[in-house]
């Protein structure tokens, strides 16, 4: 009896993520086939993106210190990932009611493909911003090994944030709005564009580290720039909170599934 | 053996929509339902516009859940079958087999191993590899039909529409899914029309204002039905 609910389970669950897994793929497809260029885009637009940088700070602005835009990308690169990922994510409940209305989906899934998409597109992003580093005479070293936990960390985060969002904007959809000023503001609180050891004094520094993405932020730039280890304590703390809200989130999914359901098709 | 495969116990369910600022519409779509699905029968539920069909069939396919009473499952897999489910015009029609079959409740290698079948039946193998968006609307309702006629599934739900196409497809896709009814599929099939409850169903039941009228022999029900329309 028991053996046969479990396999069941199992078999629900392999099933869950394969259609993530095929959804993303194909949601990829579809969003190539749209432009003459398709594919080619996911380093070019990128790289534009990067180019414009390159061009204001260190052509024309001649802004700071040498290496500023290389710590500009740092900065920028992880964080248009988390944006892009909590802002898609955020709406995607809602922007599922035509399958939620036509058949049953456990509701974890629209954020996931949100995530799951953005992140195959990062991916390309990544390399284009070593291939930068490179240029800016950056050379790769075995410490750039330590990019995988802070990754993986950051990839936890994002599900963490995208899930409560995604949860509680199907109940207010006014929220979106706020989420776009959070997100805003979060941006100049991450330390993008200034190193906060110029900005804070020393007794305020923990403060602004208590913010995920700002720490993450550093942790990039400590294991790309300085060629030290990241704080590994702080990455362990943000992914066992982020694992424990992804767990709490998930339940709450699955007991609201019938509201938001409802809410998503009112 | 006999034990039904979904059976509703008192089932009520109210549609609540916003209208205003706090304000909130409410319309109770059905009312104390009591009905049991049974292995391999095909249940006629038959009702004018707006008497709950529709949302009943909603609930039978868990994408909603009732305010009132209960309802319990035995059956593992229930698909309601629509048309075209989760299709993007911008892949192709492979892809869209692939997409929609799991949609509906199969698993990455039958949606695969499905492919072929279903391009067959839908008699678009030479297109199966342009983007759906290429296709005229009766070739995208083809694909989508057979996509929803090959799956396998314990509880196969059907909202009208059982014939698209032209003249010929719509004779060959009606012969097909009255061959999957009359095997030991079960199925419960919602359409306004008496006469097609009459000649499809084992069992039938009519809904009127989210409540059941009358249950039973189908020939009765539909002919009582078809009274009250008069």
């Amino acid at each position: 009896m028991m053996s046969g609910k479990h396999s069941n389970q199992l078999r629900q669950t392999t099933m869950f993520w394969q259609l993530v897994f095929i959804k993303v793929r194909l949601n990829l497809r579809s969003e190539a086939s749209q432009s003459y260029l398709s594919y080619a885009w996911w380093l070019l637009e990128p790289l534009l993106q990067m180019g414009v940088y390159y061009i204001v700070f260190d052509i024309l602005l001649h802004r700071g210190t040498e290496d500023f835009v290389a710590f500009l990308l740092c900065g920028i690169v992880p964080w248009l990932w988390f944006s892009k990922s909590v802002t898609q994510a955020g709406n995607s409940i809602i922007a599922g009611r035509g399958l939620i209305s036509q058949t049953y989906l456990p509701k974890p899934f629209f954020p996931l493909v949100a995530i799951g998409q953005a992140f195959v597109k990062q991916l390309s992003v990544f390399v284009l911003l070593f291939v930068f580093l490179f240029a800016y005479g950056y050379m790769p070293e075995p410490g750039w090994l330590w990019l995988i936990p802070i990754i993986l960390t950051q990839m936890l985060l994002t599900v963490a944030v995208a899930f409560v969002v995604s949860f509680v904007i199907p109940f207010a959809r006014d929220l979106q709005y706020l989420v776009d000023a959070a997100l805003k503001m979060l941006m100049f609180g991450s330390g993008i564009f200034y190193s906060y050891k110029d900005v804070f004094i020393p007794e305020h520094r923990d403060y602004f580290l208590m913010n995920p993405m700002a720490n993450l932020i550093v942790n990039y730039r400590r294991v790309l720039m300085e060629d030290v280890a990241p704080f590994t304590g702080a990455l362990a703390l943000i992914s066992l909170v982020s694992i424990l809200v992804i767990l709490l989130m998930t339940y709450l999914m699955r007991r609201q599934n019938n509201t938001l359901t409802r809410l998503a098709l009112e | 053996m006999n034990q039904p495969l979904i059976s509703l116990n008192n089932v009520g369910f109210t549609y609540r929509t916003l209208t205003g600022i706090m304000k909130v519409e409410k319309f109770q779509a059905l009312k104390s339902i009591n009905l049991d699905i049974k292995p391999s029968e095909t249940l006629g539920v038959i009702g004018a516009n707006g008497s709950g069909k529709s949302t009943l069939l909603k609930i039978l396919a868990r994408i909603y859940d009732p305010d009132e009473g209960s309802i319990s499952f035995s059956a593992k897999k229930i698909s309601l079958l629509s048309l075209s489910l989760g299709f993007d015009p911008r892949l192709s029609g492979i892809d869209n087999v692939i997409l929609s079959s799991m949609l509906l409740g199969a698993s990455l290698k039958q949606a695969q191993q499905r492919v072929d079948e279903v391009l067959e039946f839908s008699e678009l193998e030479k297109f199966a590899k342009q983007p759906v968006r290429t296709y005229s609307s009766g070739m995208s309702a083809r694909l989508g039909f057979a996509v929803a006629l090959k799956m396998q599934t314990d509880v196969l739900l059907i909202d009208e529409a059982l014939a698209v196409g032209d003249a010929r497809f719509k004779l060959k896709s009606e012969r097909a899914i009255i061959e999957k009814m009359s095997s030991s599929q079960t199925v419960v099939l919602v359409s306004h029309s008496a006469a097609q409850i009459n000649r499809l169903c084992d069992r039938a039941v009519w809904i009127d204002n989210g409540e059941i009228v009358l249950e039973g022999d189908t020939e009765l029900v539909a002919r009582k039905y078809a009274e009250a329309c008069a």
